[in-house]
């Protein structure tokens, strides 16, 4: 069975997702030695900026013009507003090429060799359900429930799923799910509007376990590590990564923190490809 | 301010960075401490490791474990489990143990997160 790692990259105005699709096909073969294909809209773009052979197969989605709007953070005091194309996470499935696949956030930065055991997994399907902020201080009530009477939540970011014919069913339900959102998200009592794949898969696992708790998925292995918007990555040297999360009650005010070979999914996008610019500048 | 006060606050910031700090190594030896066997993951514990001993001490060389996920798994070769999980474990709490002595000596919030002053 071949094996790799599926990013998608759909750039907006203000982020270039593309860039941090390069980066992390470039941790992905260092730590796991693995090929990573990449789905874009941006094929163009790709070709022109960065070598497009650190990818194995680049697969092409068609511009979406839909709007779905959301605010980008830059810590706790810089914000922008921008379209957030994240429709096409249901068809991954039919997209990817490979019949093992590893599917990760652009903004996800590989710093070990953890997920290699995804491919050893009697499972065959895997996400995460729990997960570590960097920050010690935040309710993080928003990543256990999708909603306050809703179900388990889980994170769409880092994904492992083998091609079966139960996995083609849940991509199929998240593909209903997203198309009805207006539905379940009243249904699962979720406030906000935008459509949010953590929500559809949280939604699909909680419907596929009999609409309860189970075993319909499993975990990856340990937990997701992260940093939301609010935070900053502030520097990075080999596998360590230094960020300054916000202080609780002092907007703009930030405490260091500091990990070495750990995974981490950097939601401030802007500070990553800051941190991007600096490695890509080194290397030439 | 106060010198007195600023002296408390600056100690305070070096106690939250520590904390946080403490956690994350934490987090890092729970990472390590995941063993993986027959597509199934462990985590090791002294009680997964005292449970194996004693059953290799009774010379058993097959038992079913549960697993992280609550499914269970054949052991078959139990003596080579026992070695392997307790190799993990030394790996995983030497390096914690290291790491920790190694960020106890930092007085610093700078060094905590060993950024140049």
């Amino acid at each position: 069975m071949n094996k790799g790692v599926l990013v998608i990259a759909r750039n907006n105005n203000n982020i270039d997702y593309v860039k941090q699709a390069v980066y992390l096909a470039k941790k992905v073969k260092k730590h796991l030695d693995l090929p990573t294909s990449i789905i874009t809209d941006n094929i163009e773009y790709l070709n022109k900026s960065f070598d497009p052979e650190v990818f194995d197969h680049i697969i092409s989605v068609g511009y979406e013009s839909k709007t779905n709007t959301r605010s980008f953070y830059d810590g706790g005091l810089a914000s922008k507003t921008d379209n957030f194309k994240n429709s096409s996470r249901s068809s991954v499935y039919d997209l990817t090429p490979y019949d093992e696949t590893l599917l990760l956030d652009s903004d996800f930065v590989v710093n070990n060799n953890l997920f290699l055991n995804c491919f050893d997994s009697d499972q065959d399907l895997l996400l995460y359900k729990d997960s570590y902020d960097l920050s010690n201080n935040r309710n993080t009530k928003e990543f256990e429930f999708i909603s306050d009477s809703g179900c388990d939540f889980y994170w769409a970011t880092c994904v492992f799923f083998r091609k079966t014919e139960t996995n083609k069913m849940f991509f199929d339900l998240i593909k209903h799910i997203q198309e009805e959102w207006n539905h379940y998200r009243r249904l699962y009592q979720i406030q906000s509007q935008l459509f949010r794949n953590d929500f559809a898969f949280s939604i699909a696992i909680h419907i596929l376990n009999g609409f309860n708790k189970g075993n319909f998925a499993g975990q990856m292995p340990g937990k997701l590590t992260y940093i939301t918007d609010q935070d900053i990555l502030w520097n990075t040297k080999d596998e360590t990564m230094t960020f300054l999360v916000a202080k609780k009650d002092y907007l703009g005010e930030y405490h260091a923190i500091a990990v070495k070979d750990m995974n981490v999914h950097v939601m401030n996008k802007f500070s990553l490809s800051r941190i991007i610019d600096q490695e890509m500048a080194v290397e030439q | 301010m106060d010198e007195r006060l600023q002296k408390a606050l600056d100690f305070s910031n070096y106690m939250v960075t520590f904390n946080n700090q403490k956690r994350a190594l934490a987090e890092k030896y729970n990472q390590d401490l995941l063993y993986y066997h027959l597509g199934a993951q462990f985590t090791v514990t002294k009680e997964l490791i005292n449970f194996c001993y004693t059953l290799v001490s009774t010379d058993n060389t097959e038992v079913v474990l549960v697993d992280d996920n609550g499914s269970p798994v054949q052991i078959t070769d139990l003596e080579n489990f026992h070695a392997n999980i307790l190799d993990v474990y030394f790996t995983a709490s030497n390096e914690y143990y290291n790491e920790f002595v190694n960020l106890k000596k930092k007085r610093s919030v700078s060094k905590l997160v060993e950024i140049d002053e």
